[in-house]
């Protein structure tokens, strides 16, 4: 057997102790995956953060021209022009100022109608996942029914019953998101019910409903947040899909979809009207993706 | 069956019955049928929910019909003729009873059954969808499977950004860019067509533009899904580990280990999707003026056309019940564990 | 030069995670004789298993390894895929822990040993079917025809590890590696496939390592020992010298997992001496002896410097500054 070991018993055996050895894996490389990850998370935030910013608090810092009107002799500008830096359109309306309120209204209709989902679906869902017994089958059926429905179908048919505006809008897409949350919810808190903490907690006593918002509802809400950014980016593509067909938010109060359906008219020989309100309405769409994806590489979501 | 079974049969008629109880009491079967059950309260439900939501559309219908101009009289007229003086419930009932023998109404613009419009717009419809889903995702497998072959690589990075730039962007946003591009600039496309011609040529020409409006958001989608899948299977699973360890070269691991396994969650997702496809025919095909069922729908709406809307919605709807539950099945009568019923063990 | 079969020398595996190194084996060397059978033994976490898939080629990308791994002469380490692949399943093969997850659920049994065949072999696919079926006679399995077109749910645990056995005999390799090739199995089927590899060995003149966390298994099959803790070879004996009658276990971590191995002959209700504590963070090694923190005897310079592996009797090598006395083993 002596004559097989490694040489390296030799010189141990006289060292007598062993130095750490030496990292195998470049630093380098270890700072670039760590730097890679934190861009991933802040450059999509910080994307949103901006146009949170531009749209809510820079025109009270600034004065923009009004969105919804403007002057004939102002017709038509391009981009760069002076108090016009996108340029007007055929109306003479400010372009930037079309583009920020659009955005207010985009903005609040999905951050309300993702809000009423999770609350209202977080609700059902949580309640159909746990209690199980008819609750669930029942539930599980009236949201069934409701996502039978191509999406852009049922908010179309609701936003014409309830007729064209914000708040309608609202409640047509809350019946998109509420049904939507309440799967995801239910989802997660039927693989949360089977952890076995939680079969303690009901064995010791605690009720059901602290059970629902202590134990399960912290497990659930990654998952939910990273679904709702997604979520968000389809709420607010098919909200500008409705403001497109012109069923939606009316002229002349502005919408990046209205804005996209006027530029249809002049796509020949002005696409810029076309192209800066798509381009931007995919830049908030990316972002909200991206910020979604990047939260649930950090959250461990599957 | 086997040939011994067959022979077994035909020599013991007692095999005949026990052959009849293993079917009966297949797993895969039972699956099924309990799958289907559990739909017809679903159709119910979407029968219910258009034929609600359609009549709480304010407005008077004939008046609509009629103009601006009609007389009361008329107006009584017409609404004693189309029903509409019936208590809600009655008029459900007809309509469902018209639904269950296959009769959608007629409708108000043009006096003609629902059935023969929804019939002559929809084979332009099935044919644009047919288009983008069968390009989607056959480059959606293509793609997935090379980016899965080096994850993180070159390709693989660069499919996931195409990917997410196909997720992020708006259909009716797309169809307007790739118009000024490939119509506009290069004229390779019609804009608009009205009809998709008498050859093959003039059809594909006239569908290509909507076909890829739809299919791009779709091709990223399942390029992402599939991509994830795959990757998963290699880096988790066991067996994947076991074929490398038997020298198995790894584009054969990769296509016919993981892929295999992955195809069954992509083919479900497709039946899944095919709601959201329908959804999206009813938006691009204005913009294309395709003369197709999303487009009717649209125009239906805008002239409230009340049993036209109906009627179309709720084909969409029952074509994506039945995606979902065709879905349901593929997964279950696919899966050979169910297949072949319990293991031996 | 010395007639091994297989010589792993000073082998160090690390590979980054989310912004750290992960070190999971930090200088590993040991031998295998041919048709020997060398046991490794460690926790979950101690690098047994990430060495083994180091020398088979089996780690993901982005994986470094260093160090040597020579089969007959030929080093492995540092190997193209595509050259490894050559010896994968051919010349060495492993075997894995859930005979439920190795195979894959899609795919026929026997397709999936033919497989197996076809790559290393230029065989066609009837005279591949007849090796296939005489492998599963190999491995006792009943009707071998019948289950070559079954699936894998469709046996039973035991079944289907003999089938993953099968496959990783099917060019008759000189090494087999058995990665708790049976801890996913009852007691009874645990023995059986012990005593199946061991036949199997002796037959096809196979070298076998089987990679366990029980030492029970090592001191009834092993002809010697390896004891790995935290990516580094620890104790390592021929078996006899550490389970036999009047033999001797030295390091400290080896005998706290000989003595928390229940035993009849305790009384009853005697508190199983169990090592506390959990194995280091492999992103995060301690300076000293990894051990230490968990070691009953630990003195000063044990969390100062490293022991290194000696042999500090003839055949018998450890790595501890104050080992166990000579006392009875188990």
């Amino acid at each position: 057997m002596a004559a097989q070991l490694p040489d390296m018993t030799a010189a141990t055996l006289t060292a007598g102790a062993q130095d750490p050895l030496p990292s195998l894996v470049s630093a380098g490389r270890l700072r670039w995956q760590r730097i890679a990850r934190a861009l991933r998370l802040w450059v999509p935030g910080g994307i949103l953060i901006l146009l949170l910013f531009v749209c809510f608090v820079w025109p009270h810092i600034y004065s923009i021209p009004p969105g919804d009107s403007g002057s004939i002799l102002a017709a038509g500008e391009p981009p760069f022009s002076p108090g016009h830096w996108l340029g007007t359109d055929p109306n003479g309306v400010d372009i930037f100022s079309m583009l920020v309120y659009g955005g207010q209204v985009s903005f609040e209709i999905c951050l309300a109608v993702t809000a009423i989902g999770m609350i209202v679906g977080g609700v059902l869902g949580m309640t159909a996942g746990y209690f199980g017994s008819w609750v669930d089958p029942v539930l599980s059926r009236v949201f069934d029914v409701l996502i039978a429905f191509p999406a852009l179908v049922l908010v179309l048919a609701i936003a014409e019953v309830l007729g064209p505006s914000e708040m309608h809008l609202i409640w047509a897409l809350s019946f998109l998101s509420v049904p939507g949350f309440a799967r995801i919810f239910r989802a997660s808190t039927l693989v949360a019910r089977q952890q076995p903490y939680i079969t303690a907690a009901r064995l010791s006593g605690t009720s059901n409903w602290k059970i629902i918002f202590k134990h399960i509802l912290p497990n659930v809400l990654p998952g939910v947040v990273t679904f709702g950014l997604l979520f968000m980016g389809i709420i607010v593509i098919i909200e500008g899909a409705v403001d497109f067909l012109g069923l939606g938010i009316q002229i002349p109060q502005p919408s990046w979809g209205a804005m996209i359906a006027k530029g249809q008219n002049v796509l020949t020989a002005q696409p810029e009207y076309v192209l800066i309100p798509s381009i931007v309405l995919l830049i908030f769409v990316m972002s909200l993706n991206l910020l979604g994806d990047a939260l649930r590489e950090r959250w461990g979501v599957r | 069956m086997a040939l011994a079974q067959q022979v077994q049969l035909q020599r013991d008629p007692g095999a005949r019955s026990d052959i009849a109880r293993r079917v009966a009491g297949s797993p895969a079967l039972q699956l099924v049928g309990r799958r289907l059950l559990t739909a017809i309260p679903v159709l119910l439900g979407v029968t219910f929910l258009t034929f609600v939501v359609m009549n709480l559309i304010p407005g008077n219908p004939a008046q609509l019909i009629l103009g601006i101009n009609a007389t009361p009289g008329a107006i009584a007229k017409l609404d004693a003729t189309l029903g509409l003086n019936h208590p809600f419930w009655d008029r459900y009932w007809l309509w469902l009873d018209g639904l269950l023998h296959g009769n959608l109404g007629i409708s108000y613009s043009n006096q003609q059954s629902v059935n023969s419009d929804i019939a002559q717009f929809l084979p332009t419809t099935c044919w644009l969808l047919l288009y983008a889903l069968v390009v989607s995702l056959f480059l959606g497998v293509v793609v997935a499977v090379l980016a899965a072959r080096r994850p993180n690589g070159i390709v693989d990075r660069i499919s996931l950004a195409i990917s997410m730039l196909g997720l992020s962007v708006a259909p009716y946003a797309l169809a307007l860019v790739l118009i000024y591009v490939f119509s506009v600039r290069l004229g390779w496309f019609p804009t608009i067509s009205n009809s998709l011609g008498n050859s093959p040529l003039t059809a594909i020409r006239a569908l290509t533009l909507p076909a890829a409006s739809i299919g791009f958001p779709l091709f990223a989608v399942y390029t992402r899904i599939l991509r994830a899948d795959i990757v998963e299977q290699m880096q988790r699973e066991d067996y994947i580990v076991t074929a490398k360890a038997k020298g198995v070269p790894p584009w054969r691991v990769l296509v016919v280990h993981a892929t295999r396994n992955s195809l069954f969650t992509l083919i479900t997702l497709v039946a899944l999707n095919l709601g959201t496809l329908i959804g999206a025919a009813a938006i691009i095909e204005p913009i294309f003026s395709l003369p197709g069922i999303g487009a009717e729908l649209i125009n239906a709406i805008n002239i409230n056309d009340l049993p036209l809307v109906e009627g179309i919605v709720l084909v969409f709807a029952l074509v994506t019940v039945a995606g979902n539950l065709l879905a349901d099945l593929m997964y279950t009568v696919l899966d050979p564990r169910i297949r072949y019923g319990r293991a031996a063990s | 030069m010395s007639n091994a079969l297989l010589e792993v020398e000073d082998l160090r595996v690390a590979f980054a995670a989310g912004g750290r190194e992960i070190r999971a084996v930090d200088g590993v060397s040991y031998t295998v004789e041919p048709g020997r059978t060398l046991a490794i033994i460690g926790e979950s976490g101690s690098g047994k298993t990430v060495g083994c898939r180091a020398i088979m080629g089996l780690l993901p990308v982005g994986t470094v390894i260093s160090g040597s791994a020579r089969l007959n002469g030929t080093e492995l380490i540092g190997l193209s895929d595509s050259q490894l692949r050559k010896h994968r399943g051919s010349d060495m093969a492993m075997v894995f822990q859930d005979p439920a997850r190795s195979l894959n659920p899609t795919m026929q049994v026997g397709k999936q040993i033919t497989e197996a065949i076809r790559t290393h072999r230029k065989v066609g696919k009837s005279e591949a079917r007849d090796q296939a079926i005489e492998l599963l006679r190999l491995v006792r399995i009943p009707a071998p025809e019948r289950r070559f077109s079954e699936y894998p749910h469709q046996l039973s645990g035991g079944m289907r590890q003999r089938v993953v056995i099968a496959m990783a005999l099917a060019c008759r390799p000189k090494l087999l590696i058995a990665d708790e090739a049976t801890t996913a199995l009852d007691v009874t089927t645990q023995a059986q496939i012990m005593e199946l590899l061991l036949e199997l060995q002796r037959d096809l003149d196979m070298a076998l390592i089987f990679i366990s966390h029980d030492l029970g298994l090592a001191a009834s099959y092993a002809d010697e020992v390896v004891v790995m803790y935290a990516g580094k070879v620890v104790e390592q004996a021929p078996a006899k010298r550490l389970f036999g009658t009047g033999g001797t276990v030295k390091m400290r971590y080896t005998r706290a997992l000989l003595d928390a191995i229940p035993h009849l002959e305790r009384p009853a209700h005697a508190e199983l001496p169990v090592v506390t504590g959990r194995p280091p963070d492999p992103s995060a090694l301690p300076v000293g002896c990894s051990f230490a923190p968990r070691c009953p005897s630990a003195a000063d310079d044990c969390t100062a410097k490293a022991p290194a592996l000696a042999e500090h009797a003839p055949g018998h090598r450890w790595a501890c500054w104050h080992p166990c006395e000579n006392g009875a083993t188990a």
